[in-house]
């Protein structure tokens, strides 16, 4: 009997955790009443605009979801409207069936903040012309089904469906030239998620800013294939440390990398949100993201009748992609250097990858004086000449 | 030291009465509800607005209905999978991992041999693939079990993070067979069309429902018609009567564990004829497996009311869903209620078991104790 009572517990104890785990863990954050309307339009009418964003995770997790908190926390301040926020969603089927509930609920703008919310919006949209549909970090073309989605060509893509994402690798450049300048090994370290384009493309255009001051500086990666896992993020970056590095970057959710680096006294470059705070000794600057301008803007677009269907890919011109604040240790010269680079970068004369651009075998990859192509970078699967590690995973 | 005047005594029953077998599950789940509800007060919601809005988008609306009637098409499969096992006293409880590989197993077939064949033909080979791979997830756990003892709950449950590691390689590895090999975004790659089943309508729902029914309804009659199930009964209740009756529980232990590892892996491969038509990584969040368990719970391990809890599970995991989108409920209630209803559920198996009762304790007069 005795035995059997343990495995009871055993079991409800296996159970519980696998519900907490699927559950998620952190406590949300209700709506947040609106901000009073700062600079309304006395002519513009948002009475029609209903407003809902489906979130991942939570707001307050100081990272990828808090960042889009606070463009739409812009949003509500700008408009004087009340979003309304679903957190913790499933990405596949129970969360199109959340979704489809939004828009059975009168909302007629929807932002999805993850990838995987694709293609359950997508059979949302179709089942809901009357609404508009935005999902951020995709691509319209994997819904066809050669990419494997389910719609027959490109054209069959629901026309109330758009997307938006940024050129996060022009910021990610920039904080390179601080961590080549920083380093005094020229041995730099990167702890990444996934081997996906998205994560490569930040790699490549690191390892590029750093070199524009090191030429001989390396960059070595170590994959943890995980967004948000604090402990095998920190092993990774441990692990990078011990192999001689003396500046960390990362494709993370959580600052276990700054903190492993701060550890060491190694410095340290953030990324998604300016949390300096973290580890300010290691800090020396992060790519972060402002997605209040887009918000706004395609709120007052789908306000005024349209809906924007485009694959929107914003930048440092534009302002979704910004670089966060210097640490103490970026000295006045390089923070003066950067500066140069962004406003070249803004006016479009200087591009991240503009060639030429070598990879890992030393094969040409962009010819020089060329600036490689949108979909090239939205694809990129290769790693440039200097960085250690595989593109593979 | 004082001493209590009474105490608690647990007898254990012969036989449960019948009124208690159908009493317990409804009172955990009242006593669940009971238990959120206080945790809506304190947090400035009403209990019977929310519960109301949770039925209404779990049970009472197009939408709702079918969708959780789709949710429980799986959550029946992974809970008589739990509860098959558990009736013999085998926690198996890396359902979640043999669900991991019916999706592999499942896309596998559809993949490689579903241009050749009719949907007829082809679904059930999808659902046969993905079962067997969940039996051979779980082959290892039972053979240890079976000849050396070695405890299939830890067994069981390691191996689901091996297969969540698999999940990802198969997808995240550049020229994997399970990858789309048409882009360079980490996505499964589609199982042909014949091996994929429509929706009825405009629903979410599945024809695989109707499979899933009717399995829960073939093993129920397994277990209490045939002698495989009388031979299940006899080990579970006793060992020794079962070893002196001539029975190889060996053996038993061996298929009974394998078919749990089949019903886990059918369930994922359910979700490729249905909805998702290729190995996608987020279903690894999902815990469907993990939920499975307390499906079982639910039902006590009864396979023909696995199908009643399944379908009330599902509809209380949908309409926790939807509490966020019709009301500004957090997420959270509608966890907190699946895990409240387990603990109860588990609770709630002492009243079946035992008659408790107290008991006066005579007060005799105090001794010195001698020191």
């Amino acid at each position: 009997m005795r035995k059997t009572h343990i495995k009871g517990f055993a079991l409800a104890a296996a159970a519980v955790f696998g519900l907490l785990a699927c559950g998620s863990s952190s406590s949300s954050s209700d709506t947040t009443a609106a901000a009073a309307p700062v600079t309304t339009d006395a002519a513009a009418d948002y009475s029609m605009l209903k407003v809902a964003v489906v979130y991942i995770g939570v707001p307050d997790d100081k990272g990828w979801t808090y960042q889009h908190e606070q463009g739409i926390l812009a949003l509500e301040a700008e408009l004087g409207i009340t979003v309304k926020r679903v957190t913790n969603v499933p990405e596949g089927d129970e969360g199109e069936a959340i979704m489809e509930g939004l828009a059975a609920e009168g909302y007629n703008l929807i932002f999805a903040t993850s990838f995987g919310y694709g293609a359950p919006m997508a059979r949302v949209a179709v089942k809901h012309p009357e609404g508009c549909f935005e999902w951020a970090t995709g691509a319209k073309f994997l819904l066809t089904k050669d990419a494997g989605g389910e719609f027959a060509t490109f054209g069959d893509v629901p026309a109330n469906l758009g997307t938006y994402f940024g050129a996060a690798e022009e910021a990610r450049y920039l904080s390179g030239i601080a961590a080549g300048k920083a380093s005094k090994s020229g041995k730099l370290g990167y702890v990444a998620a996934f081997p996906i384009p998205e994560v490569i493309r930040g790699i490549n255009a690191f390892t590029l800013g750093a070199q524009s001051v090191n030429p001989a500086a390396t960059v070595q990666v170590s994959w943890t294939k995980t967004w948000f896992g604090p402990d095998t993020e920190k092993q990774a970056a441990e692990s990078l440390l011990a192999a001689g590095a003396d500046v960390l970057a990362m494709h993370q959710d959580t600052t276990a990398t700054g903190l492993a680096a701060d550890a060491k006294g190694a410095k340290w470059v953030g990324y998604s949100s300016d949390v300096s705070e973290a580890a300010p000794n290691a800090w020396l600057t992060a790519p972060t993201w402002n997605w209040g301008p887009y918000y706004i803007k395609t709120a007052k677009s789908v306000a005024g009748g349209t809906c924007p269907a485009d694959e929107y890919y914003g930048s440092m011109a534009d302002g979704m992609v910004t670089l966060g604040s210097f640490g103490s240790s970026v000295d006045a010269d390089t923070q003066a250097l950067i500066a140069t680079k962004a406003a070249a970068i803004i006016d479009g004369s200087f591009a991240p990858f503009q060639g030429p651009v070598m990879d890992q075998d030393g094969k040409e990859v962009v010819a020089a004086g060329a600036k490689p192509e949108l979909l090239d970078l939205l694809g990129m699967s290769y790693f440039v000449k200097g960085v250690i590690g595989s593109p593979k995973g | 030291m004082m001493r209590i005047p009474f105490r608690v005594v647990f007898e254990q029953r012969g036989e449960t009465p019948r009124r208690l077998s159908l009493l317990v599950p409804i009172a955990s789940v009242l006593a669940a509800l009971c238990f959120g509800a206080i945790f809506l007060l304190a947090t400035g919601y009403s209990p019977i607005d929310t519960y109301s809005n949770m039925f209404r988008d779990g049970f009472a609306s197009f939408n709702g209905i079918t969708d959780t009637l789709a949710l429980s098409t799986v959550l029946i499969c992974t809970g008589i999978s739990a509860a098959f096992a558990f009736q013999m006293n085998l926690y198996n409880i890396g359902g979640e991992g043999q669900l991991y590989l019916g999706l592999i197993g499942g896309a596998w077939a559809g993949i490689a041999l579903g241009d050749h064949l009719p949907t007829l033909i082809m679904v059930p080979i999808v659902l046969l693939c993905g079962a067997l791979a969940g039996a051979a997830w779980i082959f290892v756990p039972a053979l240890v079990r079976s000849r050396l003892g070695t405890s299939e709950i830890v067994s069981t449950l390691l191996l689901t993070y091996i297969a969540a590691s698999l999940i990802k390689h198969v997808i995240y590895t550049p020229g994997s067979f399970f990858r789309n090999p048409n882009t360079s975004f980490p996505q499964g790659r589609m199982v042909a069309d014949s091996a994929s089943l429509d929706s009825f309508g405009s629903s979410r729902l599945y024809p695989t429902f109707f499979v899933a029914l009717i399995i829960a309804g073939a093993l129920y009659w397994v277990v209490r018609r045939t002698e495989f199930g009388y031979r299940i009964k006899v080990i579970s209740d006793s060992p020794r009567a079962a070893h002196y009756a001539g029975i190889n529980a060996r053996r038993t232990t061996m298929w009974v564990m394998l078919i749990s590892g089949a019903l886990s892996g059918l369930a994922g491969a359910m979700l490729i004829v249905g909805p998702y038509g290729k190995i996608e990584p987020s279903i690894i969040t999902l815990g469907y497996g993990y939920a499975g368990i307390v499906v079982a719970a639910l039902a006590r391990n009864n396979l023909g009311l696995i199908i009643v809890s399944g379908i009330l599970f599902s509809g209380l995991r949908v309409g926790g869903n939807n509490l966020q989108v019709t009301t500004s409920t957090p997420i959270h209630i509608g966890v907190m209620l699946q895990g409240a209803i387990l603990l109860f559920a588990l609770g709630g198996e002492a009243f079946r078991r035992y008659h408790i009762h107290v008991v006066r304790t005579h007060v005799a007069p105090a001794k010195k104790a001698l020191s």
